[in-house]
């Protein structure tokens, strides 16, 4: 039996990138610039907001993350990493010049097709904002290209918000419809943020035109079900909310399985799924 | 050169097999002693520093007597990781099958009779976790050589040693085993830690569950199963008496009269 | 397509020809059961046309148990490049061939894995169509005949066999073989061939009704039977082990003592294990036994024909004669059904 394929590059085999600088967002969250061992090879890699790379430390292992630099300002890539296990503790230990193996990008990213000269409210929890930061910068790079942008950001307290400085400072532009929030605790930023779920800063978002107007969710499985909630009461078509979703992945490629989502995989078909997606298909959210 | 992490691997009361099982390791001895600085070693070695600090220390064996509980807190303020090796120091193993009975001083007497301990006073087979902080679990009544290897490199690397969480069944359909519970046998593999690669199975011998019981164990559908294909209560609490301990066999005492 | 004969006395003369072409591997006898072994001895080569279901299938050879992807020291990684050798798997019934196909499908779909299609272009599969034995269910899937995927096919008609080719490295085993494949197909051949297959029709003992099963997985998806399913399941993941169109994996790192050499290990993982869909901070999508089984049974009778056009259950009979507990197609089926 005979098949056409392409015997190089491999699938599994990452590209090794060097760390050139990191700094801490959060207690527990730290932000790693990467450039490719080889730049001339790898410096235009494309890739789009919402899609994620295999993050391999050999020895340790290997895990998704999703990218949170833009394609607009290609070379370095960004991510945003939580210390949760094993693997990101090592990952925590790396210092500049330190090697890392990348692979991808994988999964569907936004489809920026379809957003193009729409509105867009940008809704995140957590960590969401990490995924959603490649969008956002995507966007302002953008920023004719589109029409209002709106962005809620949610976090448990001051401490745990990410890109906090950036944030604050984007409060005044005019480019963005910016509104932040935490749980509890907004000592210090009383003038910029506020208290309270995420969910409790859609009474900012006004004027929405249904038709023209598409909304991106991530943050942690609990909170998309309450933003969802808000976000129809807008009269959004279900199709034009955009959720960024989580799974456990080996090859984010679609064939080690542990992805699967009824006939979903969410390295291939996610993991941006629209709220359509998540209501027909069990046990996405 | 790197410094060598230090190594103590000390043994308590249990047949000694674990350390053997490492000595047996011919191929990777040498690499063994060449990447640890091991202190002590009173199965292999004669020269032992029983004082020095350890990064890592291997406790292999139950703790029997009240001298040992002495000498194994010790050992908990030298090692910076303590890790339980093998099933004894895991969860007691066979001299603990029976632990908690009520009946052990009872037994120990028709045994040693009146006789006067003033050295170390005997006590019951324990698991190690029972008087110290256990900061990693290498089961196996021996661990297996790739498990063993495994987990030495990963704490030498300062990982904490995978724990398997798949059934015996794994690597047992891995060899390409017929299912000796399929056919009617008294096989503990899908309720024990996987990892051994299913040495037993492949030579036709069902699983005794030497490695201790895997989370999720479905006791209730497994008893359920043994009872049909005619199995006695009695011959199902006995297997799995022997690496269960008493908590299991008081589990299943239930369970066998519900089902 | 070519059509050849094969006298049964020459049966065992088809080694010395197969043998050119690769290591020939055939069923052979293991406990009660089958397994695909290497052979030697021309003895051992087997066509039988009782129905040999194997314990583990033709995937074994395709995506190996446990292998190593590739090794890396701290400075740089090798990919692993072994050279495969052309293997000639005997005595594959018709159902494993869609089972195949369904792999090859699937591992070429989106992206296409270079681990298992080196595999494939070196695997040479001579199929053979035999009776069914009483856990066969293939007439309900669809998979009783099969049409590509393989390099020859036998069908047992009598005294002779009926060879078709299927594929290049087919037909340069019967030109090897041309003093046993004969041209000349008897007169009566077709008859025979009908009748073979009238034969085999009649000869199905297990018949679960497959129909509409689809939009049954749908309807029942809450149905209360999975619990009573997850209160008996093992999770001894011997069902996805055995099953020919599972293809999950697990990749890990293994590190060497010393010598700073490590390997990346990719096995055959379980959806039917509890780590299956664990997240980062302790999340589990499918904590319960009765949803994991829900999964497999999802992939198998529904979810695939949504990405790749056809159910994944070949009827091959393998989960029948592995659970240990009475779970497999027919009998959730058969729930479905009720």
């Amino acid at each position: 039996m005979k098949y056409e394929y392409n015997k190089e590059p491999e699938l599994y085999t990452p590209i090794m990138m060097r760390v050139i600088s990191k700094r801490d967002l959060t207690p527990d969250v730290r932000f790693f610039q990467l450039v490719p061992k080889e730049e001339f090879k790898h410096l235009d890699m494309d890739y789009k907001p919402g899609q994620f790379m295999m993050l391999s430390l050999f020895g340790t292992g290997e895990a998704p993350f999703s990218i949170s630099s833009s394609p607009t300002r290609k070379g370095i890539f960004e991510f945003a990493i939580r210390e949760t296990g094993k693997l990101t503790n090592k990952i925590f230990e790396l210092k500049d010049g330190d090697m890392l193996g990348l692979r991808g990008p994988f999964g569907n990213g936004f489809p920026i097709e379809r957003m193009l000269g729409k509105d867009i409210i940008i809704v995140a929890g957590g960590l969401g904002a990490a995924p959603l930061r490649s969008l956002l910068l995507y966007i302002m790079d953008n920023r004719e290209l589109f029409g209002r942008l709106i962005y809620l950001y949610g976090a448990k307290n001051v401490d745990d918000m990410l890109y906090k400085p950036d944030f604050v400072e984007m409060l005044d532009s005019e480019q963005i419809e910016l509104f932040l929030t935490v749980d509890k605790g907004n000592e210090g930023y009383e003038d910029s943020i506020e208290e309270g779920k995420v969910t409790h800063l859609f009474k900012y978002v006004n004027d929405i035109d249904p038709a023209n107007t598409i909304a991106c969710v991530c943050g942690p499985p609990g909170m998309y079900k309450f933003v969802v909630t808000e976000i129809l009461k807008y009269n959004l078509e279900k199709d034009k909310i955009l959720l960024n979703l989580e799974r456990r992945m080996k090859c984010g490629c679609g064939k080690c399985g542990h992805c699967i989502i009824d006939y979903r995989y969410t390295c291939i078909d996610g993991p941006v799924f629209t709220y359509w997606d998540v209501i027909h298909m069990r046990e996405l959210i | 050169m790197k410094k060598r992490p230090t190594i103590g691997i000390y043994g308590f009361t249990g047949c000694a097999g674990c350390q053997l099982a490492l000595l047996d390791c011919e191929d990777e001895l040498l690499d063994i002693f060449s990447a640890l600085d091991i202190k002590v070693f009173y199965e292999a070695m004669s020269n032992n520093d029983d004082n020095a600090l350890v990064d890592i220390a291997l406790v292999e064996g139950s703790i029997n007597t009240n001298k040992q509980t002495q000498e194994l807190k010790e050992i908990r303020e030298k090692a910076k990781v303590l890790v339980a090796f093998g099933s004894c120091s895991n969860h007691g193993c066979v001299q603990a099958m029976a632990l908690g009975d009520g009946e052990w001083e009872q037994r120990f007497k028709q045994v040693y009779g009146d006789m006067k301990f003033t050295v170390a006073i005997p006590r019951e087979a324990q698991p190690i976790h029972k008087f110290v902080k256990v900061d990693a679990y290498i089961p196996g009544c021996p661990p297996a050589k790739p498990q063993m290897l495994r987990a030495l490199t990963q704490l030498m690397h300062g990982n904490q040693p995978t724990y398997t969480n798949s059934p015996v069944c794994l690597e047992c359909m891995f060899r390409e085993n017929e299912c000796l519970l399929y056919n009617g046998k008294l096989c503990l593999g899908p309720l024990t830690i996987g990892g051994c690669t299913a040495p037993c199975p492949s030579h036709n011998i069902p699983c005794i569950g030497c490695w201790g019981i895997i989370d999720e164990a479905n006791h209730i559908s497994e008893l359920k199963l043994l009872k049909e294909k005619g199995f006695k209560a009695e011959d199902i609490i006995r297997r799995f008496r022997i690496f269960g301990g008493s908590d299991i066999v008081e589990k299943i005492q239930k369970l066998l009269e519900v089902i | 397509m070519r059509a050849l004969k094969l006298a049964k006395k020459d049966e065992k003369k088809l080694f010395s020809v197969l043998e050119k072409f690769g290591e020939v591997w055939s069923p052979m006898p293991k406990g009660k059961r089958f397994s695909y072994e290497k052979i030697e001895d021309p003895e051992d080569l087997v066509l039988h046309e009782e129905c040999i279901r194997t314990i583990l299938p033709v995937k074994k050879f395709l995506m190996p148990p446990d292998f190593n992807i590739l090794s890396f020291t701290p400075q740089k990684f090798t990919i692993n490049n072994e050279e495969i050798p052309f293997k000639i798997v005997v005595s594959v019934p018709a159902c494993e061939i869609h089972a195949v196909n369904i792999l090859t499908k699937f591992y070429t779909t989106d992206y296409v894995d270079n681990y298992y299609m080196k595999r494939r272009e070196k695997l040479i599969i001579i199929g053979k169509s035999g009776l069914p034995d009483e856990h066969c269910f293939c007439h309900k899937t669809n998979t009783s005949i099969v049409e590509e995927g393989y390099d020859l096919f036998f069908f047992d008609l009598g005294d002779y066999y009926l060879v078709w080719v299927g594929s290049e490295i087919g037909d340069d085993i019967v030109r090897k073989g041309s003093d046993i494949f004969d041209e000349n197909l008897p007169k009566d051949v077709s008859q025979k061939f009908v009748e073979f297959r009238k034969q085999k029709n009649k000869s199905y003992k297990n018949n679960p009704d497959m129909e509409g099963v689809t939009d049954l997985m749908e309807l029942m998806y809450d149905a209360e039977f999975w619990d009573e399913f997850g209160d008996k399941c093992l999770s001894c993941g011997q069902c996805t082990m055995a099953c020919p169109t599972c293809t999950c994996f697990n990749i890990i790192d293994d590190l060497e003592l010393n010598k700073e050499l490590g390997h990346r290990r990719r096995y055959w993982d379980s959806c039917q294990f509890k780590d299956y869909s664990l997240v980062a901070g302790q999340h589990n999508f499918r904590g319960s036994k009765a949803e994991r089984l829900k999964l497999w049974y999802t992939h198998k009778l529904k979810a695939f024909i949504g990405h790749f056009g056809s159910p994944s259950c070949v009827g091959c009979g393998r989960c029948i004669i592995t659970c240990p507990v009475d779970i497999n197609v027919p009998t959730v089926v058969e729930k479905l059904k009720s």
